[in-house]
């Protein structure tokens, strides 16, 4: 038994830290939470260049060829930011999607272009607001000449504004569960940003948009493909809100130390205290939830249960510590131009972003104690 | 990160195989107290005895404290070691840490970082080798968690403290051969700097238990009037009790660590495979497995803060806030879980079972959920130490002091 991070781990986290530090400043980061311009294509290229993007993949594919602790040390500092753009919905998801279920021919053509940033594959799975499992896909896939067509509307697409291509989960005439990639340019796509209490969503819709018969990755078994792929990129995004876990109880136990009221700090109140006490039971659960899952990925165990745990934990600690920040801040806290809105906004819009926990538990559950 | 509690170094295959081999020789007849922790309130004599002995015979090969030194009464072994025993022992629902009722787990411990040479050669083997049974008796009534707050009076009297006054809910159903307390060794002194801490020998005259009937079993008051202890005894030093009360409450406090699995959940599900309701099982039922999946993961959560703070005990990198963060989660989670039990059993969680162990019986589970809420200390004292390890309301970082 060894808690600690490894030497090379270590490595990657202070990289990844001088990387948040450098280009994503605390003032900038709320600046573009709070204009929703969170797509920075600069940020997303450097990313790229360290070797961020496709960190998982084989170094064949033009990946990192990291392992999943590895990775999410990466992607718990980007977290801290936290670094907004489609790193984890593209560089990790999307990506681990395409290596999952491609063929080789897709795979050798599609992901050095991805891995090198030059491709952002987001995929669009949920057809309605409140659902993830197979039932929410509801866009049609229909053969048409030498390809197919796809006619619906994914209702919740993260980073959809990001993306240079979707990969879209769509039924077939059979009911079967096809994933295709398409490129964002062809006609009758539009992206229609969701304007409210959350960022980087957006509605994407489908109307009669040609997909090439090349570029069908399954034409049946899309979900499992879907499934296997969350199972090992799930605690990658549990990672990323462990970290902005961390952030919000730092910034907010130092607030506690600086902030003076009743003419003293109110940190000594104790009831200031008991919700840097929740914080950080919070972030722990996740955290060590998000870790056991990735030790058990990175030593080929099964993770199923595990990596839906991390997720269930990780979206609700996220959710739960912005809401108790929010008592510690109070006023201060609920200006857009303030880092925990940003991290507010996001915290909501991850908790619905691939089911939220309740989803998430029940799939534990039957991972778990199968039903019969 | 390396959670792995089953794979072992090479070295170690053998050490496991020693284990497991040397367990079942000796937990033969045994068997059926399986999940038989450290502690049941039920007056299972049988039970109690048994445990004792199996201590007795653990503590002999150094096997209860196998990182102690072999002076002491250890094995002088490593972590790696401790985990195999650890492990070993869990597949009949025992655990290391709790050493079989005789509170070692944390009087040891701390006679090794606070004793004279003298003390830890004489006060460790018994201890080391599960030989004598010691209550930790810290409560006092008019003091709760405030134990500093100490009126139990030890004044020195040529080579011998005279010991006055009371500590209550303390302590279980067989009498102990020593108590572990603290004691006012200067009435006219400054709190914290007049406290004393002394292993006192059970069979003093002067000393009277009697039974307390409380909530979670049967706990003990116990009187003290004009007890002489003799002065090497003491331990830590005059008026330096608090030092060695810090120690002791960090392993009280959940900064002891352990690792195994609740086995609660297992119960849970095999009586929601068992049981049906309008044709259905209920394991089937999707109000159901929603309760038992918010058990899980709370228990999971719990079983992972137990380990974190185990390796950081043994790495000896204590963790700052980890012992209280786990006990106030611990307790919090105990008393969610209760209602989940009812919502989930109905009535059958309110009814003993005496066909299984307490730690499985959902009766105790629901009942322990509000009694436990406090031994040890209220939930607030928790969350008051958790700000001060984190430096919340106060410029100084409280640091976890480090046990072994």
């Amino acid at each position: 038994m060894d808690l600690t991070l490894n030497e090379t781990q270590e490595m990657f986290k202070k990289v990844a830290a001088d990387f948040v530090k450098a280009e994503v400043p605390t003032h900038q980061m709320t600046q573009w939470y709070r204009l929703k311009e969170t797509f920075r294509p600069e940020l997303y290229r450097k990313a790229a260049e360290v070797g961020w993007v496709g960190m998982l993949l084989p170094e064949a594919y033009g990946g990192a060829g990291a392992g999943y602790t590895d990775c999410a040390v990466v992607f718990e500092e980007l977290g801290r930011g936290p670094v907004p753009g489609p790193l984890f919905s593209g560089g990790i998801l999307g990506a681990q999607i395409v290596f999952e279920g491609g063929s080789e021919e897709q795979k050798k053509s599609w992901l050095p272009e991805i891995c090198k940033g030059n491709w952002i594959p987001v995929p669009a799975v949920a057809d309605i607001a409140a659902g993830w499992g197979p039932e929410s896909v509801e866009t049609r896939i229909t053969k048409s000449g030498d390809g197919f067509v796809l006619a619906g509307k994914k209702r919740f697409v993260f980073d959809a504004e990001a993306a240079t291509h979707f990969i879209v989960a769509a039924r077939t005439e059979n009911g079967e569960i096809a994933l295709v990639l398409i490129d964002r340019k062809n006609a009758g796509i539009a992206v229609d940003r969701l304007i409210g209490f959350t960022v980087s969503a957006a509605e994407v819709v489908f109307d009669q948009a040609r997909v090439a018969s090349q570029n069908v990755i399954s034409a049946r078994s899309g979900w499992s493909i879907l499934d296997a792929a969350l199972e090992k990129t799930l605690p990658i995004l549990s990672a990323y809100q462990v970290g902005a876990c961390q952030e919000i109880f730092d910034f907010t136990v130092e607030y506690t130390r600086s902030r003076v009221v009743f003419g003293q700090p109110i940190g000594r109140f104790q009831r200031v205290q008991d919700h840097c006490v929740d914080i950080s039971i919070h972030l722990d659960a996740a955290r060590w939830a998000a870790y056991e899952t990735l030790w058990l990925l990175d030593s080929g165990q099964p993770a199923k249960a595990g990596g839906h745990e991390a997720k269930a934990i990780a979206s609700e600690a996220y959710h739960h510590a912005c809401n108790y920040a929010h008592m510690v801040f109070a006023g201060p806290g609920t200006d857009y131009g303030h880092p925990l809105m940003a991290h507010s906004v996001l915290a909501h819009t991850l908790y619905q972003y691939l089911g939220t926990p309740a989803h998430h538990k029940r799939l534990m559950m039957d991972a778990l104690f199968p039903k019969e | 990160m390396d959670f792995n509690l089953q794979q072992d170094p090479p070295e170690l295959a053998e050490f496991r195989r020693e284990v497991g081999a040397w367990m079942e020789e000796n937990m033969r007849g045994g068997e059926h107290l399986r999940w038989s922790a450290s502690w049941s309130t039920r007056e299972n004599e049988g039970e109690y005895r048994f445990r004792r002995g199996l201590a007795n015979k653990l503590g002999r090969k150094g096997w209860l404290f196998p990182m102690f030194p072999k002076e002491y009464g250890g094995a002088g072994l490593t972590m790696d070691h401790q985990v195999v025993l650890e492990t070993e022992l869990i597949k009949y629902g025992l655990n290391l840490s709790h050493v079989f009722y005789t509170l070692a787990r944390i009087v040891a411990p701390v006679v090794l970082k606070w004793g004279t040479e003298e003390q830890k050669r004489e006060f460790l083997p018994p201890l080391t080798r599960g030989e004598i049974s010691v209550w930790q008796v810290l409560t006092e009534p008019q003091g709760g968690s405030d134990i500093a707050n100490c009126q139990t009076k030890a004044i020195r009297d040529g080579d011998h403290y005279v010991v006055t006054g009371q500590k209550v809910m303390v302590g279980h159903h067989v009498p102990p051969d020593y108590l572990w307390t603290l004691v006012c060794t200067n009435p006219q002194g400054k709190r914290h700097e007049n406290l004393g801490w002394i292993h006192i020998p059970a069979n003093l005259p002067g000393i009277e238990i009697q039974h307390m009937h409380l909530m979670m079993g049967i706990k003990n008051a116990i009187f003290f009037d004009g007890v002489r202890v003799p002065a090497k005894y003491l331990v830590g030093g005059e008026n330096s009790g608090w030092k060695v009360a810090n120690t002791h409450l960090e392993l009280e406090h959940g900064g002891d660590g352990r690792i195994g699995v609740d086995p609660l959940v297992e119960r849970v599900v095999e009586y929601c495979q068992k049981n049906a309701a309008g044709g259905k099982k209920l394991i089937e039922d999707d109000r159901i497995r929603d309760t038992i999946a918010e058990m899980i993961l709370e228990l999971n959560t719990l079983r992972r803060f137990n380990q974190r703070n185990f390796y950081h005990r043994f790495a000896r990198k204590p963790h700052p806030y980890g012992g209280v963060q786990q006990r106030y989660f611990q307790r919090m989670a105990r008393l969610r879980n209760g209602e989940r039990l009812q919502q989930i059993m109905g009535i059958d969680a309110l009814v003993q079972d005496l066909s299984v162990h307490e730690v499985v019986d959902f009766e105790y589970a629901v009942r322990t959920g509000p009694g436990q809420l406090h031994g040890g200390g209220t939930l607030d004292t928790d969350r008051l130490v958790f700000a001060r390890r984190v430096g919340i309301g106060r410029p100084i970082v409280e640091k976890a002091p480090e046990t072994i």
